[in-house]
């Protein structure tokens, strides 16, 4: 097609690459790690440390006071915001059977052992949550007669349950990479695949359970994470805001997740493509594809973050009134201001051009700076929910607007410490495993082929149901 | 004695529902007032009966000891109205006086206001009016009469507010208190309903308004009412916010 | 998913253009009844604007009732042409193809019927058509932008304009078709319309450009319109049942997941009257049936949020509205009958490839959605207004009369209408998307299988 012609990149890996090669050469990413990598790693690996220690120094500190919490809250919903939505690119276009994605779908799936974080940081929160029932009433809340121990282990059981599904998800996913290294590597890597691989050998059922499990695995994905974020945002955000009532905000937190997961993924993907030498097997395609995502997310983020804003300016009312003042003019203004712009406005003009996203230069600073909006968004939104001090949370109207509540030492370190904790599992797991997914790629080199087309040349590309 | 300015006056009501009987000769002067069309039973019956203020009796208790509330309600002409914004073509607005205007020249019938109003005050004519030949000559030169397809409500009797600030103008003088007075407000036989001025500290309203039995209706909306009500004093009760209020 | 089908160029013209170059015997009688129809609603209109909305049901506090429900109902409807003309081209799905036109076609007619319900349901509509329009400047007077009411038909007008353009730009080489098989005053209507087409790369590459930047520029406004509308009903705090933040992605998706069964219906409707069983293929179906599992799913989660988060906030009038809504006569019946209709009858049948492939169960199923979206509109619209505010003394039903009933129908008739005679001159399958794909798609062995492929771009 014409449309075509704006693209200038291969769809495909050159043209009979042997399979055992593909599979020789992307086990090789698993060792070899330069010394920078390794030097990267124990630097976010100790900050990672750094932040965990400062996490049981707030709690012995100002264990008590829950308004000192907020940013621990907005970096729960970070770290779930990238570590979740990052799978769903795994997922989503495997389900659609798209091409441009296989490259990512490993990068993607290892996000979700980040998710160990999200779990380290919620701790606290929960047993800081306040209980639903206040002197015989039950203030508003998604689980309406709250039943016992309402929402503390829904949340916690619901976060579990989303880690374990990713990890389910990657397993599935990787099951005959795991075949590749018990049959390539050497060493500790050769018996944990030999181990995992379970009797992999690339047989018709077995290629047909494989993609039965990701499918199902998948889906089931999917209604956990959006189950998650409507759990979390709920309990944790709305549920401590007396009059907050907003329908859109958990599906605002997943459409912004899912951009999180994204910018987080594009990162991801030029780091190991630049350092793990990886230009033969991840096109620019990945990127141009990924990159139109991104734009695509992050309108979607101006339309459901409007959407919202647009009900409560002009129904001004107590509680809308009040919003707009907790939200966006009053403590957090600057934050606002600051997080729409590295969310939304920048990001927009930087993806919008075909140059950035046929690059990758230009994907990684755009994602770079969404990634920092959207933690400032996360910050604006529960910092002052957390501000709220407790004994007014159970109030119908929010009376009092609190103070900007700045970080402390603690925060900072806790801020710092869990993305770098993150980032550390996400690199170690690029040790255990191909960075790409071996099995993809080797389908995608069967299932394209070079043809001549009228004067020209040409993909043919198989779509098998 | 300085003269009469537009824009120095915020002009409200004060509805002491102690007072009120619930007579309803306030409905009957505001209909004749204003030419508002006849309510015939077929239009009452459909929901269509236009009354820009209305009596709303609810009962209270069981036998013996039931009560009637009466509870007149008008126009609030509300400091953050609802109605204001959504207009298409700018029929309805906030003038400077404190009065939510409704322009009937410009209004082309959408009903969105009334949609936004919670106090359920702002009425459409599905018809066009009609009166008998007997009646014709009872209609008040001073209002405009509405056609059909047009939205209407209290507009504390606007042209009465205009003739007498326009005297006052021509004589130099300033509007005295009390000197404006609605068609309810004259025709109320208790003084439940008193218009006036709350920009003026002196007048009647405003020293009502301070009474410790004041409330608005319906504030979770924060429509910022410039109609104040005074609660029901009842002998068994402590003085507070009365049962109107519980609605709201 | 698509089988290579080997269909030649003059085969393809043959069938395709059968409307137009020989006209099938039902297409007069249809269309002289339709027309008796559309003439009979236009002369209810005009009656209903001379005398006045009293010949409506609607009464305090119920203002809007049937026209906004269907007003809203076809603006919904109008979102399956962006959906798939646009979303599907820009993805490369293959089995857009004979769809295109006929969603797009569905679209720009549903939106200029959803722009009558404003004028006719406005006391005086001959004043509100130009007083929304900002020409009265030099008074001072402008229109209220703030009021959703305005920004509805900036949308909906650009929507239109958009719509018609890409409707346009995609019939250019089927007009140079026509033009060249034609005689009399058909020949010269097209030669007219199709602007010159020769076919030659630069046009062709100019007719694919101008669809890409026009399926890029509509998608804004595709998620914009449907937004617009909800946030007629989104920003109005008086009204339970109104005043919910999640409007906006609700409406869209719900218009998406109605729009698509249009589609459907329209498909169904298409390969039976004009016997293209060799264009429109079971697979189509199957495909279209995939999309609307996962659209009415996310639309039922919306649904979901929603009710969750009325009742959430645990204020009294809410949640007496919900109940009514629910469990009071008549809404809990049209509640029932929304909900198996819109989703629990037509989604767990599409789960069966079998039924995903019968084209009569889709055609069936996708008319129940469209009912159930209707009542899901009529209920959202409705009983929020019958119920409003804490008076009870306001309370009231509403129950539409015999005159909106009629101007109901002849919507529905009026769509009808001009879809059939646009059929009579124009075709309702793109031929040169149809062509496109046989050059485009070819089979590939790989091992002992023979597996369908499409031809990208290379380097």
């Amino acid at each position: 097609m014409a449309s075509e012609a704006v693209h200038a990149e291969h769809h495909a890996p050159p043209p009979n690459v042997d399979a055992d090669v593909i599979s020789r050469e992307l086990v090789a990413t698993t060792t070899g790690a330069s010394g920078r990598f390794k030097a990267f790693a124990w630097i976010f690996g100790i900050l990672g440390i750094v932040g965990i220690i400062a996490l049981v120094l707030k709690w012995i500190d100002q264990g008590d006071d829950s308004t000192k919490w907020g940013y621990v809250a907005a970096l729960v919903s970070f770290l779930l915001s990238v570590t979740g939505g990052a799978p769903m690119v795994a997922m989503a276009p495997v389900l659609a059977k798209a091409n441009w994605v296989r490259p990512v779908t490993r990068l993607a799936a290892i996000f979700s052992f980040g998710g160990v974080v999200t779990v380290i940081m919620l701790i606290p929160l929960v047993s800081l949550l306040p209980p639903l029932v206040h002197e015989g009433a039950v203030r508003r809340t998604i689980w309406f007669q709250a039943p016992d121990y309402s929402p503390h282990v829904w949340s916690t059981i619901g976060l579990l349950l989303l880690l374990f599904t990713g990890i389910m998800l990657f397993y599935s996913a990787a099951l005959p990479d795991f075949g590749h290294m018990r049959d390539h590597s050497t060493g500790w890597r050769q018996g944990l695949g030999r181990r995992l691989a379970r009797g992999w050998v690339g047989s018709d059922s077995q290629w047909r359970t494989l993609r039965m499990r990701i499918g199902m695995f998948g889906t089931f994905y999917f209604l956990i994470l959006v189950f998650v974020q409507f759990l979390i945002t709920s309990d944790f955000g709305q549920s401590v805001v007396p009059g907050w009532r907003d329908a859109i905000f958990p599906m605002y937190h997943t459409i912004s997740s899912f951009q999180a997961g994204v910018a987080g993924l594009v990162i991801a993907l030029y780091f190991s493509r630049k350092y793990m030498k990886l230009e033969k097997y991840v096109h620019l395609d990945a990127f141009w594809s990924l990159g139109r995502l991104l734009f695509a997310l992050t309108l979607l983020w101006v339309y459901f973050f409007y959407s919202s804003f647009i009900v409560f300016w002009y129904g001004r009312s107590a509680n809308d009134v009040a919003f707009v003042e907790l939200f966006i003019k009053g403590p957090m203004m600057y934050a606002f201001i600051v997080g729409v712009a590295l969310i939304w406005f920048v990001p927009w003009w930087i993806l919008i051009w075909n140059r950035v996203r046929r690059g990758t230069t230009g994907m990684v600073i755009g994602s770079f700076i969404i990634l920092i909006g959207l933690l400032l968004d996360r910050i604006r939104i529960f910092v002052p929910a957390w501000s709220i001090p407790q004994d007014q949370i159970h109030s119908k109207w929010l009376k009092v607007i609190p103070d900007t509540y700045y970080p402390n030492v603690f925060d900072v370190l806790i801020l710092i410490g869990g993305i770098s904790l993150m980032i550390s599992i996400l690199m170690l797991m690029t040790r255990v495993i191909p960075v790409l997914s071996v099995w993809q790629v080797q389908e995608f080199n069967l299932l394209a082929r070079p043809i001549r087309y009228i004067k020209g040349h040409a993909t043919l590309v198989a779509k098998p149901d | 004695m300085t003269t009469e300015t537009f824009g120095q006056r915020s002009w409200g009501m004060v509805v002491d529902v102690d007072k009120c009987i619930g007579c309803q000769a306030c409905v009957i002067a505001c209909q004749v007032e204003n030419n508002i069309p006849l309510n015939t039973q077929d239009k009452v019956e459909r929901a269509r009966s236009i009354s820009w203020i209305r009596v709303e009796r609810y009962w209270e208790g069981d036998f013996p000891d039931t009560k009637a509330r009466f509870i007149p309600i008008m126009c609030q002409h509300c400091g953050n109205a609802p109605c204001e914004p959504v207009c298409p073509v700018y029929a309805t607005y906030h003038n400077a006086e404190g009065m939510n205007v409704q322009v009937y020249n410009r209004c082309v019938g959408t009903r969105y206001c009334a949609n936004g109003c919670p106090y359920i005050v702002r009425f459409f004519n599905y018809w066009e009016p009609v009166w008998p030949e007997s009646l014709r000559n009872h209609l008040n030169p001073d209002v405009t009469i509405r056609s059909r397809g047009i939205m209407e409500k209290c507009s504390f009797c606007v042209h009465r507010v205009r003739r007498t600030t326009r005297n006052a103008r021509a004589e130099g003088r300033e509007v005295l208190d009390g000197e404006v007075q609605t068609a309810c407000s004259t025709a109320c036989p208790t003084s439940a309903l008193n218009f006036g001025d709350f920009n003026d500290p002196n007048s009647k309203v405003s020293k009502m308004k301070a009474d410790q039995r004041h409330y608005t209706l319906l504030d979770q909306f924060a429509t910022d009412p410039n109609v104040i009500y005074l609660a029901k004093i009842d002998a068994d009760k402590k003085v507070g916010a009365g049962e109107a209020a519980s609605h709201g | 998913m698509q089988q290579k089908r080997e269909l030649d160029q003059v085969y393809t013209n043959r069938v395709l253009l059968n409307g137009q170059l020989d006209t099938p015997k039902w297409w007069a009688p249809t269309v002289a009844t339709l027309g008796v129809v559309v003439v009979i609603g236009l002369i209810v209109i005009g009656v209903m604007i001379n005398k006045g909305l009293g010949l409506t049901g609607l009464a305090r506090p119920v203002y809007w009732g049937l026209f906004i429900t269907t007003f809203v109902f076809w603006v919904g409807i109008s979102h399956a042409g962006i959906m798939i003309s646009a979303i599907l081209r820009l993805t490369q799905a293959e089995w857009r193809r004979p769809v295109t036109r006929a969603a797009e076609l569905l679209t720009v007619f549903s939106l200029l019927t959803a722009l009558v319900f404003p004028l006719i349901h406005a006391g005086r509509p001959w004043r509100i058509a130009y007083w929304i329009l900002p020409y009265d400047v030099a008074r001072g007077i402008y229109p209220n932008i703030r009021s959703p009411l305005i920004m509805d038909p900036v949308a909906i007008s650009t929507y239109l304009t958009g719509s018609t353009l890409f409707l346009y730009v995609a019939l250019l080489p089927d007009l140079g078709n026509l033009r060249d098989r034609t005689r009399g005053w058909q020949h010269a209507l097209y030669t007219v319309l199709a602007l010159g087409w020769r076919g030659n790369p630069r046009q062709w590459k100019m007719q694919t450009v101008g669809g890409i930047l026009l399926s890029a520029l509509m998608l804004p406004i595709f998620v914009s319109v449907h937004s617009i509308v909800s946030w007629d009903f989104a920003v109005a705090s008086a009204v339970e049942g109104w005043h919910s933040t999640i409007f906006a992605p609700y409406f869209v998706i719900g218009a998406v997941h109605s729009g698509v069964s249009a589609v459907v219906t329209m498909m169904a409707l298409m390969r039976w009257l004009w016997k293209w069983d060799d264009f429109i293929r079971p697979e189509h179906f199957d495909a279209l049936a995939r999309l609307l599992i996962v659209v009415a799913t996310g639309w039922l989660g919306f649904t979901f949020l929603e009710l969750i988060f009325a009742l959430y906030g645990q204020d009294a009038p809410e949640i007496a509205l919900r109940e009514m809504q629910m469990f009071q006569w008549p809404w809990n019946m049209l509640f029932i009958i929304f909900l198996f209709t819109a989703y629990l009858i037509p989604v767990p049948m599409w789960l069966f490839k079998r039924v995903r492939t019968n084209i009569a169960l889709m055609f069936w199923t996708s008319i129940l959605v469209n009912v159930g979206m209707w009542l899901e509109r009529f209920l959202i619209i409705v009983p929020g207004l019958a119920r409003r505010t804490p008076f009870v003394y306001t309370w009231e039903a509403y129950r539409p009369s015999a005159v909106e009933w009629t101007i109901f129908v002849w919507s529905f008739a009026w769509v009808t209408f001009l879809m059939l005679l646009f059929s009579r001159f124009f075709p309702l399958v793109p031929l040169f998307e149809q062509k496109e794909s046989q050059v485009f798609t070819d089979d590939m062995t790989i091992g002992r299988a023979k597996v369908p492929a499409i031809v990208r771009e290379a380097d």
